[in-house]
């Protein structure tokens, strides 16, 4: 069985957006998410920057009883996933429940219950942890208050492989429906890890971008020379995806179609990326879509801003797209951060809303150009009315998991 | 403060419920506290009554009057023999 998926509903809160118009209004017009952390904790960090989800405060959207059992990770889901089931108009009925699902990524999952819980324990030597601690730190408990929320009885998943965890969570929800087993399908992903330890970390593993001395929010810059690392980022993305026949009967409004997607690994190193495994999963992706690299009017790379990473990347698409390929290329993480386990599904949504608004979001703070990152990076500024018809995220993780997602104008 | 009104003012807090539904014959099902809202309730009534409840003290709570009846026999039990 072989059916066609269409992206009916978007949701998004993020450091630059707390909507996708809000967002990709953003990300068009270079605005970075990028800033100095305002937390208890920041002094004792060696790099302060991180692109968090901006005056967030919870009670603006749960009641206080609800928050007590939804950590950080799992509003952020729930309040993308409202989004984009409201603006889906999605509506499923009950003999329809079993029909339908959610597949979210994360990397961390509930990092602050945990990371609280162990202050208690560890430091302060209080004799109990809040009393719901692994309801609220298990990895798959934004997925399921997803589940709960929208009664969707079929899967229920949570994909953790890093960076690359929603993109895989969206890929394996189109396959959901493309292969018969859902009409419909929540997918994204959530992730909320600025916390003490966490970031500390992130510190140790010197991959973290330092702060720009002249202005925190240029401080990522990827395929630019003088580019040193990645931001931490916050926040969730979560989209509604569609048998496509539903679709069309109930006159829903269609993003785009989800054509194509593959995973690979690596299976070289833990953290080193491999252009041949990168390679292996643009050219499934092309494959499962039926579409030759030409087709593709713009690639919203994993780009990180990591010295390698960049590079490699650049190799991988070369290789696929030929030595002096022309398609339009931007890391948007140069303004939202990296998003970890959310960061696929928020890059998604941005080459789906890229499509849709036939608009390029540039790679912004990208002075300084490196002569082995020689592609198009849509530097500094976007643009406007480029004729697209398909699009490609990348998102290549840590642990060598590489997915590759591709969105179509819907015909 | 009775222990009842002190039970009674936490429960309202917690849960925002009107404070007229708390009579001490409501059971806390009928309030709408699920297995782990009680789980979190209980967690509260050990730090603010200083007291430690058992798995099996809980299993016999169904009204607010048997979370009365249950706090003051521990803290008569559990402070008496501190002092």
């Amino acid at each position: 069985m072989s059916r066609r998926v269409v992206i009916t509903g978007l949701g998004v809160i993020s450091s630059v957006g707390k909507s996708p118009d809000e967002f990709f209004a953003s990300l068009m017009a270079g605005r970075s998410g990028i800033r100095r952390l305002q937390a208890p904790f920041a002094d004792k960090l060696d790099i302060r920057i991180a692109a968090n989800v901006p005056d967030y405060n919870p009670a603006d959207y749960f009641s206080k009883v609800k928050l007590s059992g939804i950590e950080r990770v799992s509003q952020f889901a729930l309040i993308a996933g409202a989004q984009a089931v409201a603006d889906a108009g999605l509506e499923i009925a009950e003999e329809e429940q079993t029909r339908a699902g959610v597949t979210l990524g994360t990397g961390l999952g509930g990092a602050t219950t945990l990371e609280e819980g162990y202050e208690q324990v560890f430091l302060r030597g209080d004799p109990r942890i809040k009393p719901l601690s692994v309801l609220l730190s298990m990895n798959n408990a934004a997925a399921s208050h997803l589940s709960l929320t929208y009664k969707l009885q079929g899967a229920n998943v949570t994909y953790s492989t890093a960076c690359a965890s929603s993109a895989i969570a969206i890929g394996e929800a189109y396959r959901q429906i493309k292969h018969g087993y859902a009409d419909v399908m929540l997918a994204g992903g959530s992730e909320a890890l600025l916390t003490f330890g966490a970031m500390k970390a992130w510190e140790a593993l010197r991959t973290l971008a330092t702060e720009d001395p002249n202005d925190p929010g240029a401080s990522c810059k990827p395929f630019s020379k003088d580019r040193n690392g990645l931001v931490l980022g916050e926040g969730a993305a979560v989209l509604v995806l569609e048998d496509a026949e539903r679709a069309v009967a109930r006159g829903a409004k269609i993003y785009a179609e989800l054509v194509g997607y593959d995973c690979s690994s690596d299976a070289s190193h833990i953290t080193k990326p491999d252009s041949a495994g990168q390679t292996r999963a643009m050219r499934s992706a092309l494959r499962d879509a039926g579409l030759q690299p030409a087709d593709i009017g713009y690639i919203n790379a994993h780009g990180t801003a990591t010295q390698a990473g960049d590079i490699e990347e650049t190799r991988a698409i070369k290789a696929v797209f030929g030595e002096h390929a022309k398609v339009p290329v931007s890391s948007t993480k140069s303004m939202h951060g990296h998003v970890m386990g959310a960061t696929g599904a928020v890059e998604f949504m941005a080459a789906v809303l890229a499509l849709h608004h036939q608009a390029i979001p540039p790679t912004i703070n990208l002075h300084q150009p490196d002569p082995e990152c020689d592609l198009d990076y849509v530097p500094n500024q976007g643009r406007r009315d480029v004729p697209l018809d398909a699009v490609m995220s990348n998102s290549f993780a840590f642990g060598g998991t590489n997915a590759v997602l591709i969105a179509r104008k819907f015909a | 403060m009775s222990t009842l009104q002190t039970i009674q003012r936490m429960i309202a807090e917690q849960f925002e419920l009107k404070p007229e539904d708390l009579v001490p014959e409501a059971t806390l099902e009928s309030l709408g506290l699920d297995s782990l809202s009680v789980i979190e309730f209980m967690f509260n009534i050990e730090d603010e009554f200083k007291i430690k409840l058992s798995n099996e003290l809980l299993e016999n709570i169904k009204t607010l009057q048997d979370v009365v009846d249950i706090i003051e026999k521990q803290v008569a039990e559990q402070h008496g023999k501190a002092e």
